[in-house]
């Protein structure tokens, strides 16, 4: 029970270690998060578990991947301990190659109109639809949104999925590839998938003399609150697991934290 | 072969601890290992525990060969090596409990493995075993080693794992040194003695 006055929205529990914690229970349902990363950075594990979490607490789910195949994916997940072939083999799991999917539509083409756009949307979305998926993955929106020329275009495109599988019950991460996770930088490539999402989770490289330590911070997430505190990152086969990033160490050498 | 006779003191004082206990260990330059044998021995033992040696004074095969000499079975450990991964060559070892981390400035890193490996372990009597914190100053600023004992000690007494922190007091900084004395619950003296 909750103390009166206060509201909180039903959670879709990620399962990620210490993910759920920093965001006081889950994703609010329904949320189109943007995960958005540095090469390297565990953007697509994130994503990976996310799914597997939510197979093995029996939710249907999907995975769209136009950076690299899925059979290749496939191989990839299998490094989780708490992944079960079963989970593929009963339609929990469903990895879609963007490809084919282009292929189907007739889509192979070097750039979207709108009506692209709009059958694309109508596609993940009936394929949501007819599945019943409660947890999608789209990696990346940026491959993706390469294909779309104009802003207003990408725009129109993340919120009208975004508000499709919404509707649906649908809690959504996008992989976006980003070259900087520095303060001054974007959170996304286009500039616009970060006003559309409801929630922004960065994962990048903090250098200390030398080394790369990965982190992982929230820095948005609407419906919920959260700490917006870096968390340093390790990839397991247990899956992702997180610890606050020390606060003495979390600025990089070029802020010169270690000069004289 | 045994070198040295063990500190039984070290053993009763043992038997006062709990899980959620976190040691200060301190020892001089010359009984490090004397010290580090006469602590890890009853935990394994006598209390029949399982555990985690952190290494970041010297590579883990090391210390599994010093055990070894002296006819203790660590193969209930595991070991997370801090030292070998900047030695060429060095993460070849013919141990499969030893675990790399690349470097010692990689604190959380070493937090991160060390949860994972607990999270592995079927024994729920564990211990962490910190060797040690002067070999951590080496290459970590004060105030974020500091810093992070205070995350490390807090993290595993919450989870009821028994953290015992060897330490060489002369070669600490006193703004770590007196950080470790707060947070630590209980202290084994066997360190030279030092005035700052």
């Amino acid at each position: 029970m909750q103390p009166a006055g206060q509201y909180s929205r039903d959670r879709c529990i990620t399962g990620v270690h210490g993910l759920d914690e920093i965001l006081r229970g889950g994703i609010p349902y329904g949320s189109t998060v943007l995960a958005s990363g540095t090469c390297g950075s565990g953007k697509t594990t994130l994503g990976m578990e996310f799914l597997v979490r939510g197979a093995d607490a029996g939710e249907a789910c999907a995975h769209f991947t136009a950076t690299e195949p899925s059979v290749k994916l496939l191989e990839n997940i299998r490094q989780f301990k708490f992944f079960d072939v079963k989970m593929v083999d009963s339609g929990l799991i469903n990895v879609f190659d963007m490809d084919v999917l282009y292929s189907w539509l007739g889509l192979e083409k070097s750039s979207f109109d709108l009506d692209d756009v709009h059958s694309l949307i109508k596609a993940i979305v009936d394929i949501v639809n007819t599945i019943g998926v409660t947890r999608l993955v789209i990696d990346s929106v940026t491959t993706l949104c390469y294909k779309i020329k104009s802003e207003q275009l990408i725009r129109d495109f993340l919120f009208t999925l975004g508000k499709k599988l919404a509707t649906l019950g649908c809690t959504t991460i996008l992989i976006a590839e980003i070259t900087s996770a520095t303060e001054n930088a974007h959170w996304s490539s286009f500039g616009v998938e970060e006003a559309i999402a409801d929630g922004i989770i960065v994962l990048g490289d903090v250098e200390r003399m030398g080394h790369l330590l990965r982190f992982l911070q929230v820095v948005k997430m609407r419906g919920t609150s959260h700490s917006r505190a870096k968390h340093a990152i390790e990839l397991t086969p247990l899956g992702v697991m997180l610890t606050p990033m020390l606060k003495w160490g979390a600025v990089s050498d070029t802020h010169n934290r270690w000069g004289a | 072969m045994k070198m040295f006779d063990l500190d039984q003191g070290i053993a009763d004082q043992l038997t006062e601890v709990s899980l959620n206990s976190a040691i200060q260990v301190r020892c001089g330059n010359s009984n490090a290992f004397m010290v580090t044998a006469s602590t890890l021995i009853p935990l394994l033992q006598a209390f029949e525990m399982s555990g985690v040696y952190i290494s970041a004074s010297r590579g883990a095969a090391e210390v599994i060969q010093g055990f070894e000499a002296i006819g203790v079975d660590v193969s209930h450990i595991q070991f997370i090596d801090l030292v070998s991964s900047g030695i060429l060559g060095g993460t070849t070892v013919p141990y499969s409990n030893v675990h790399f981390v690349d470097s010692p400035i990689m604190l959380e890193s070493v937090l991160l493995r060390t949860l994972y490996i607990l999270k592995t372990t079927d024994n729920e009597r564990n211990f962490i075993f910190l060797d040690s914190v002067n070999s951590l100053a080496i290459y970590n600023e004060d105030r974020m080693l500091a810093e992070y004992l205070h995350t490390f000690i807090n993290t595993f007494r919450q989870q009821e794992v028994l953290t015992v922190i060897l330490n060489v007091p002369d070669q600490t900084p006193p703004l770590v040194l007196s950080n470790l004395d707060l947070y630590c619950t209980d202290l084994i003296d066997r360190g030279q003695v030092v005035i700052h």
